[in-house]
């Protein structure tokens, strides 16, 4: 909302008080400035043109005057304009001078003659726009005076209004809140009286019917014979273009200057064009159409409120109206519409038809209908002095849903008790009543509050307190932080879990990434990862459609980028939610899951060394959290390799997958060499979590053996673990494999596998042969259990 | 034989004075004093000697032996103070070669200054709570006091995902404001949920459709604005330093009332206003305010008894005011050359 600091002049003093101060005050009391710009004509002066001729040598048209600018001095002045005759008044910038369009006036020579200043155009004082290069006129003034007597000090404040005070989408309600937050009195009332008394009644003139109470809860139809329709007085256009708006003609400019002043849209038909004289607030059929005034086109449906005659839609209600019926330079006779539109209504139209306009994007705020009649009645006493327009008695006001009162009671203990501030009783009730409430004690000290009819948000004692606390000031509320004395607490959680994953990963060297939520269902489908996707039904584009189903395609996706955008081949993990399926109130399953993705060589051996780290990385991630050993079965998936993928589990439940991802995976990626993937449900893995516990050292020595067979590929390791284990028995601490060696001297289809093995005792030195004959009943076991044979 | 002796131990003590080094001042040892050392074999081949005489010689050997060893352990350790005089010449590196990089993943930007919030809430007491972010029109939107069709709802442009408009992906994180106080259900609550949000706008640097957000509950007897504001100061100030003020400026949120935005002041000028805050002083940093008593009833806790502060505010906005990052998209690219600056 564009405010017109000249303006909010009319309805508050602003004597003393600077734009900048202004804009302070109201941005801190809830009216937040966003910008400020001054046009500040004082530094120029009156000028009486003593005598123009022009300039004998110059190429360009140029003209040079004797200009008297007071204090009987007189000064030559070069200017490209020739409207500046002898006599006439201007705008001068003497030298030094810095004219509001940013042009710095010096005094020098143009075209070998002396030049001691400027005359201003419109243009150049930002007082209007013109096409021609022509010297600003001045109709009064003295030579010497500043131009600021006569063109106050502009300032123009780009102010944000919330959507709960649309009361402050016109002048009126800014300068409401300017009076209370600087403590000074509005100058004007807020209803302004009534003014018609032309005969016959308008309600001879017009009948209004509202069919639809629900979507308008006030109609105000008012006939105003006999106008003039011209230009605007040169103040009115002023004001229009300060807050934005560009001046079309006196009646119409008078519907838009309300609208600017006190927020509640208005439309002025012509009333010859309203035919029947008669007025039906009525859902527009299906297929009707109406051209619009922004020489629009637009179809309409029985969702879509309009106004409409005896015949067809004259406007949109609320919204914008019809090009047949509006105001033209022939018209005569007009009825001035102020009406109440159900908010959500115009928004849905508003919506529907990608329009918005002034007047919607005030009406969906929700207006009081009360302002409709201040509306109606400052517009008709304003068109009747511009446009000489005889205004009726009697208007048509069909009212069916009238404004209910709203009282608020509030204790005032409440306000000190929420704000965490003491205000002094007086000054809350004043900020009250310049805020336009009124309030009154009641015997048990309570207040009985009555907001102001434009206040439609105002309903509860806590309303009542923000309009206390803010005009008060919220930065004198001292700052401080809760504390009660009380018996009961809720323990601070132990250790951040998913901290310690994150740490797992990044000591690994795992980079992380953040990746959106959003991608393209187009994408899982290919990877087939689309079932129970839940894609938005509005998307901005099908990149960002649907809610991903895995957190692979993100790591993918990131990979791809570095690789094309720096080479960089990098181990990339992500923890973050994936979201599927569709529970019986409408949501999705959301379980965090923790992805990881390292890229390696080309070759076979490459791509196993890549599985086995991300092995280790899976069990380091269930040794920190004392989540016991984690078990790995041969597993497929899609996204990964047949032969190289496994399915975890820890304590007998399947938490995740690690393998190499499937060539094909890659090629939708384009991704060159090999790449390995580990996908875990962060969730059961947290769960799993158990206590660590310190175990005694042992006091004993170990000895450590080392046992290399020979076995069938079909053979497991797991498998031949599972063996080695019983054949140890207690004394064998622990177990691995270290090793894995295929050669032609072994054989076809055979490997060989070395495993490290530790014995030891809690009681006592072991001995050799001790060892020497677990080692041998291990070494049996492997032969009778599955061929293993030594090497 | 004295004589003997007596030239064995002259001839060690000039050897063991002249040895060089840590490893010739050891061979002068073994040569004299080691096990076939010429003194040692001197000693023990006292058979010749006749009885009465070998004390004499026993204790002239003995004494020659401390003599020597006391030779041999001074000069040692005047060869090793030497030595490691020297260090500074014998074994200096050129301290100046670049080290390899450490191997270690970065985490990204977003998470680490998630955690510093949620750190930073936790010392006082908060706790973590999380929420859906696909989620119903009642727990986004109409339980906190934003009908259907509201202008109020415009702020926030919703993706749904049924035509009925029933399922959303939350716009915010104030979804866990009625969620925490049902799971919770009796006050004291004093909770914090950080967590994706979603909202259609077109990219650019300063919007996303996803980001993410940090939501702030605190519901107890007798809280008020300048327990929120304190709440916010002791945010800023963990996060910026004690010389960054915060500001409240009134505002509009229906699930609250009164309702604020809060600013943090510039970091450059402290308040005068420069480039970076265009002019202003001020930086908008989150909106805040008094929970309205409605959605407490919502969450079925009694207005009459409790009052409620919340603020929510984006932590990709506290993570560019702290990293002068300039452009929201760098945070969901995963360029590794940002992701690595942090």
């Amino acid at each position: 909302m564009r405010i017109s600091y000249e303006w909010l002049g009319e309805y508050v003093d602003t004597a003393g008080l600077s734009p900048a101060e202004a804009a302070e005050l109201l941005t801190m009391s809830g009216t937040k400035i966003e910008s400020l710009s001054v046009v500040d004509l004082s530094e120029i002066v009156v000028g009486r043109v003593l005598e123009q001729r022009e300039h004998p040598r110059s190429n360009k048209p140029l003209w040079i005057h004797q200009v008297d600018v007071g204090g009987g001095q007189t000064r030559q002045i070069v200017a490209g304009a020739a409207n500046a005759v002898a006599g006439t008044l201007v705008p001068v910038a003497l030298p030094g001078t810095r004219v509001p369009s940013g042009t710095l006036v010096r005094d020098g020579k143009i075209a070998g003659e002396r030049a001691q200043g400027m005359l201003c155009s419109a243009d150049e004082l930002l007082q209007a726009e013109e096409r021609v290069p022509r010297i600003m006129l001045l109709d009064r003034g003295e030579p010497g005076e500043s131009l600021a007597t006569y063109f106050p000090v502009e300032a123009i404040l780009e102010a944000e209004i919330t959507p709960n005070r649309p009361d402050c989408l016109g002048h009126l309600g800014v300068a409401r809140e300017l009076a209370a937050a600087a403590g000074r009195e509005l100058k004007v009332d807020f209803m302004p009286t009534f003014t018609g008394g032309i005969e016959p009644p308008g309600t001879d003139l017009v009948q209004v019917t509202i069919e639809e109470p629900d979507l308008c809860s006030r109609y105000i139809g008012a006939p105003i014979t006999g106008v003039k329709v011209g230009p605007s007085p040169e103040w009115l256009q002023r004001r229009l273009r300060a807050a934005g708006v560009r001046p079309i003609n006196n009646v119409v400019d008078v519907s838009a200057y309300v609208m600017l002043e006190y927020g509640q849209p208005l439309h002025v038909f012509d009333l010859a064009r309203v035919a029947g004289s008669e007025i039906r607030v009525r859902r527009a059929r299906e297929g009707e159409r109406l051209a619009c005034l922004d020489g629009q086109q637009r179809s309409l449906t029985d969702r879509m409120l309009v106004i409409a005659d005896r015949d067809r839609p004259l406007a949109l209600a609320g919204l914008i109206g019809g090009e047949d019926s509006g105001v033209t330079g022939a018209t005569v006779d007009v009825l001035l519409e102020a009406a109440t539109f159900d908010g959500v209504s115009v928004r849905a139209t508003s919506r529907a038809l990608a329009l918005r306009t002034e007047a919607s994007s005030r009406f969906e705020k929700g207006l009081a209908p009360e302002l409709a009649l201040a509306g109606a009645r400052r517009a008709a006493t304003l068109v009747a002095e511009l446009a000489g327009g005889r205004v009726h008695r009697d208007w048509a006001d069909e009212y069916p849903r009238p404004q209910q009162p709203v009282r608020v009671r509030v204790d005032p203990l409440q306000v000190d008790a929420l704000l965490g501030v003491h205000v002094p009783l007086e000054e809350s009730q004043a900020i009250l009543r310049r805020l336009g409430f009124h309030l009154r004690t009641l015997d048990d000290g309570a207040w009985d509050v009555l907001p102001p009819v434009f206040r439609l948000d105002v309903t509860i004692p806590e309303d009542i307190v923000e309009e206390v606390g803010r005009i008060h000031g919220i930065e004198r509320i001292p700052a401080t932080l809760p504390g009660r004395r009380r018996p009961n607490w809720i323990p601070a959680g132990g250790e951040h879990l998913p901290s310690r994953l994150r740490e797992v990963l990044l000591g690994a060297g795992f980079d992380e990434t953040v990746s959106s939520a959003l991608v393209s269902r187009r994408l899982l489908e290919r990877l087939g990862l689309a079932e129970g996707a839940r894609s938005v039904i509005n998307p901005m584009s099908d990149e960002l459609d649907t809610m991903r189903t895995s957190l692979l395609p993100s790591l993918l996706l990131a990979g791809v980028l570095n690789q094309n955008r720096s080479g960089i081949r990098a181990d990339l993990f992500e923890l973050g939610r994936v979201y599927r399926g569709t529970l019986a109130d409408g949501r999705a399953e959301e379980p965090t899951r923790l992805a990881a993705l390292s890229r390696v060589g080309g070759d076979l051996e490459a791509g196993r060394a890549g599985f086995l780290r991300l092995k280790s990385v899976a069990d380091r991630l269930a040794e920190d959290l004392a989540a016991g050993p984690v078990e790995y079965r041969r597993a497929s998936a899609g996204l990964f390799h047949p032969g190289r993928t496994a399915s975890i589990h820890l304590g007998g439940r399947e938490v995740g997958i690690v393998g190499e991802l499937h060539p094909a995976t890659l090629q939708v990626f384009d991704l060159d060499g090999r790449a390995v993937a580990l996908d875990l449900d962060a969730d059961l893995l947290l769960a799993a979590a158990g206590a660590r516990r310190a175990r005694e050292l042992p006091r004993f020595p170990a000895v450590d053996r080392d046992l290399a067979v020979v076995v069938s590929d079909a053979i497991s390791a797991a498998e031949l673990l599972a063996t080695i284990g019983p054949a140890g028995g207690p004394l064998l601490e622990s177990m691995t494999a270290f090793d894995e060696y295929r050669s032609e001297q072994l054989g076809r289809r055979v490997r060989s596998i070395a495993f490290a093995l530790t014995f030891r005792s809690l009681e006592r030195t072991l001995t050799d042969s001790e060892v020497d004959s677990l080692m041998a009943s291990i070494r049996s076991r492997l032969e009778s259990e599955h061929r293993a044979r030594p090497r | 034989m004295i004589n003997r002796v007596e030239e064995l131990k002259e001839a060690a003590l000039s050897a063991a004075a002249a040895a060089g080094d840590e490893a010739a001042l050891e061979d002068v040892r073994v040569a004299y004093l080691g096990r076939k050392g010429r003194l040692t074999e001197v000693l023990s081949n006292l058979g010749g000697v006749p009885a009465a005489e070998r004390p004499a010689i026993g204790q002239a050997g003995n004494r020659a032996k401390q003599e020597i060893g006391a030779a041999i352990a001074e000069r040692a350790g005047f060869l090793s103070d030497s030595r490691l005089e020297a260090l500074a010449e014998t074994e200096a590196i050129d301290i100046t070669f670049p080290a390899p990089p450490l191997r270690r993943g970065h985490a990204h930007v977003l998470s680490q200054v998630r955690r510093q919030l949620e750190v930073i809430f936790e010392r006082i007491g908060y706790s973590v709570e999380e929420g859906p972010e696909i989620e119903t029109d009642w727990y986004n939107f109409e339980a906190l006091n934003l009908p259907k069709g509201h202008a109020s709802r415009d702020v926030q442009d919703s993706f749904f995902l049924d035509p009925g408009e029933e399922t959303v992906l939350r716009t915010h994180t104030s979804n866990v404001q009625i969620r925490g106080m049902e799971r919770i259900g009796q006050p004291p609550i004093y909770i914090v949920a950080p967590g994706r949000v979603y909202r259609r706008e077109n990219l650019d640097a300063t919007h996303l459709a996803g980001f993410m957000q940090l939501e702030g509950l605190a519901v107890d007897q007798g809280l008020t604005v300048g327990d929120l504001k304190g709440t916010l100061l002791y945010l800023v100030q963990s996060l910026f330093g004690p010389q960054r003020q915060v500001r409240m400026r009134p505002h509009h949120f229906g699930y609250t009332e009164p309702s604020f935005e809060f600013d943090t002041i510039c970091g450059r000028c402290l308040g005068k206003g420069c480039r970076s805050c265009g002019q202003e002083g001020w930086l908008e940093t989150g909106g805040c305010g008094m929970v309205h008593p409605q959605v407490l009833r919502n969450g079925g806790i009694d207005p009459e008894r409790y009052t409620g502060y919340a603020w929510g505010f984006g932590i990709e906005r506290i993570a560019m005011l702290e990293y002068d990052v300039e452009d929201l998209r760098l945070f969901y690219e995963n360029d590794l050359r940002f992701n690595r600056q942090f």
